[in-house]
């Protein structure tokens, strides 16, 4: 009995209201318990992620990996940069590789002065020529964070700024914020805001 | 007007029997040939093409690539008075000359140099037509009057010539392919009649037609060593035996077929200069300049459809040599816009020493760019496959060219010569990329660190690499995992045998 209505529900020329999604366009995190606590589901596309680490190199990379292989996928017939921007060490290639990122479309960028990461950023959030932004800065104003987002959401790009956890406490207009501490037995991810969600918390994520 | 060297009689009935070879099917055969073309030939073009004639007081020679034997393909005449010839092995070819310089051929050099002689040929016609691999044929009929005649021409090339050090040699003929012939066999000849060329035969060896080896070798074995053997060979059996292009060949050289050549185009490039109305002293004055000078560059590029891989500005001083600026391009573009944004940020950091008293700019080559639809919807951004070029030229402008780049593994053991500094979008990775057994840190430091920060360190391993002994850059090291208190995991390691201290050289992100 339901088959002729569920074929009637499929037919692409009808429209339902509640079909329409609300919230942003995500992509997963690959980690499930991550997922349930963000809004849409996944990393917000077209938008910027701030994320606050103790030191470099706790397993936010490890964090991103999965996105990262979702997105560098995406449209093989244009394929796009993830642009890395003032790494704190070089991205090494073979594990990047063997983790099945295509080394081909990484662009790393290691400008000399500061504020030229910031403005770097914003060149590659708003070109639309990246999948992915990643950016490590120190000093960032609210003016600044407020361009890179609107970047973000102009050029259809996720950019993550990775922050140390001494700015917890300034407001952002990032719209996920999230705080990073590492543990022997995985890293735990505290929301810190996240727009059209509720801060929560999420521990030993990503084991090692 | 129509001459010839008194070498061959002008009219040369080179049928003796009615063989359906050279039955002339055209009564035509006019005897002041249509066009006449100057043949140049190179026979020590890849030789030449690496060695500027300043320095043929050596001997010299220039081998095959991929070739073990290393065969001689051409040496300079120093060498060939020495008894160099090109064919030998480069192992005779030492043990006759021991002095030889020897160099491995440059295919590249070599189409740049024939390039280059194409241009020099448009000094005597506009309808020049470049023969690779060594080769420049010229349509001078029309030219003939200016210089004087086929011999004066020809003197005058080749006084052009060997001014610039190439060894040449030069014929005229009604046909290009029998000029070429002529060239080969370096008879040094200027046919101007079209009925000349059968006599010519006899004195044509078949090593000037280029055809296959094993052709030469098979009409060899039928006693045939020379053109006018070849063209008493019957039409039809020739064909079927030989294949019909061959056929089609020798009639395009006799003249019995029509055969059109390309024409050699010298590419166009963009030189303009502006001189500004008043000196400016600060880059933001030159703006202006600057703006109407590639809106002229734009409106050229868009008339020929074409982008530039890039271009020179000049900045023109008073009394100062001119500051020069080069800005390269990730992809050909034609957009004015998009180049003065890259100019100004060139512009902005760079110091002008003087005043400046004009702009001049000049691109080099134009390359054919695919016009890219204006798209309404998608607003450029995401479905642009030109954004991330833009993007790569935009960073590069600012940050300089170095501060850019992307990385790419290498197949190798050592973990500091496994990955490489690579242009960035370079061609994607044979997927998928072998995983190390051992997994890799995603960071890696640029110089292995000390380490010696051990509290709460917990330590796993080790996994040892040694490698690398052949090259002088020997590693043995023992790598192991480090778990520290914060909850960074570090790959550390330690040179063997265990003298040395600890180092940090990854960090697993």
């Amino acid at each position: 009995m339901t088959d002729p209505l569920a074929a009637l529900l499929r037919h692409p020329r009808l429209w339902r209201g509640g079909s329409v999604t609300p919230g942003p366009a995500t992509v997963p995190t690959g980690f499930r318990r991550l997922d349930e606590r963000l809004p849409g589901g996944g990393w917000p596309l077209s938008a910027l992620t701030e994320i606050l680490v103790p030191a470099a190199g706790v397993g936010e990379i490890r964090l991103l990996l999965p996105a990262l292989c979702t997105l560098a996928a995406d449209r093989p017939e244009a394929p796009r940069w993830i642009a890395w921007l003032a790494p704190p060490h070089l991205p090494y290639a073979p594990a990047l590789a063997a983790a099945g990122l295509d080394s081909s479309r990484m662009l790393v960028v290691r400008p000399r002065a500061g504020f030229d990461v910031l403005w770097a950023m914003e060149q590659a959030l708003g070109s639309g020529a990246c999948a992915a932004v990643l950016g490590w800065a120190e000093a960032a104003g609210d003016t600044v964070l407020r361009r890179l987002a609107l970047a973000a959401e102009e050029g259809q790009s996720p950019g993550f700024l990775f922050r140390p956890p001494r700015h917890r406490d300034e407001s952002s207009p990032a719209a996920l914020r999230l705080s990073l501490s590492a543990h022997a037995d995985g890293l735990d991810v505290e929301i810190l805001k996240c727009r059209g969600g509720m801060p929560a918390r999420v521990t030993r994520l990503v084991r090692p | 007007m129509s001459e010839s060297r008194p070498a061959f009689p002008a009219t040369a009935p080179a049928v003796r029997q009615p063989s359906l070879a050279l039955v002339p099917r055209r009564a035509a055969a006019t005897a002041a040939a249509r066009e006449l073309w100057l043949a140049a030939h190179f026979p020590r073009l890849p030789i030449e093409a690496l060695l500027p004639a300043a320095q043929s007081v050596r001997a010299a020679a220039a081998t095959a690539t991929d070739d073990p034997r290393r065969t001689i393909v051409s040496c300079n005449e120093r060498a060939a008075r020495q008894g160099i010839r090109p064919g030998m092995g480069l192992a005779a070819a030492l043990a006759l000359v021991p002095g030889l310089r020897v160099e491995e051929r440059q295919p590249a050099a070599e189409v740049a140099l024939l390039d280059r002689l194409a241009r020099w040929a448009l000094q005597f016609t506009p309808v020049v037509s470049p023969e690779p691999p060594d080769a420049v044929l010229a349509e001078v009929k029309g030219s003939l009057d200016l210089f004087g005649g086929a011999m004066a021409l020809c003197r005058r090339a080749l006084a052009g010539l060997s001014g610039s050090g190439l060894g040449a040699s030069l014929a005229i003929a009604p046909t290009p392919r029998a000029a070429l012939w002529l060239a080969r066999a370096e008879l040094g000849m200027t046919v101007t009649r079209s009925d000349a060329l059968p006599g010519l035969a006899a004195r044509l060896p078949l090593s000037c037609l280029r055809w296959p080896p094993q052709t030469v070798a098979a009409l060899g074995e039928l006693g045939i060593r020379d053109l006018a053997g070849l063209l008493r060979l019957p039409r039809a059996e020739f064909a079927m035996r030989f294949g019909p292009e061959l056929l089609d060949e020798l009639d395009a050289g006799l003249g019995r077929r029509r055969e059109p050549r390309r024409r050699h185009v010298v590419p166009e490039r963009f030189d303009d200069r502006l001189d500004l109305p008043c000196e400016a002293a600060t880059a933001i004055r030159l703006q202006p300049a600057l703006g109407r000078l590639l809106a002229n560059l734009g409106a050229f590029l868009r008339a020929r459809a074409c982008g530039i891989p890039g271009l020179r500005l000049d900045l023109l001083h008073r009394t100062r040599m001119p500051t020069r600026l080069r800005l390269g391009l990730a992809r050909p573009s034609s957009d004015a816009g998009e180049l003065q944004w890259l100019l100004s940020e060139r512009l902005a950091r760079c110091p002008l020493p003087a005043p400046v008293t004009a702009l001049r700019l000049r691109t080099g080559m134009l390359l054919p760019i695919a016009p890219r639809d204006a798209n309404l919807l998608a607003r450029g951004s995401s479905a642009d496959p030109e954004a991330t070029a833009r993007l790569l030229d935009r960073l590069r402008a600012r940050l300089g060219r170095d501060a850019v780049f992307g990385v790419c593994p290498v197949p190798e053991h050592r973990p500091e010569r496994a990955w490489r500094i690579a242009e960035p979008g370079g061609r994607p990775l044979p997927a998928p990329w072998p995983a190390t057994a051992p997994p890799r840190p995603l960071w890696m430091l640029a110089e292995p660190q000390p380490f010696d920060d051990w509290q709460g360190v917990q330590v796993s391993g080790p996994e040892r690499i040694e490698s690398g002994w052949w090259d002088g850059h020997d590693v043995r090291r023992d790598y192991y995992v480090a778990w520290t208190r914060a909850g960074v995991r570090l790959w550390i390691f330690r040179e063997r045998p265990p003298a040395g201290g600890w180092f940090l050289h990854g960090v697993f992100g």
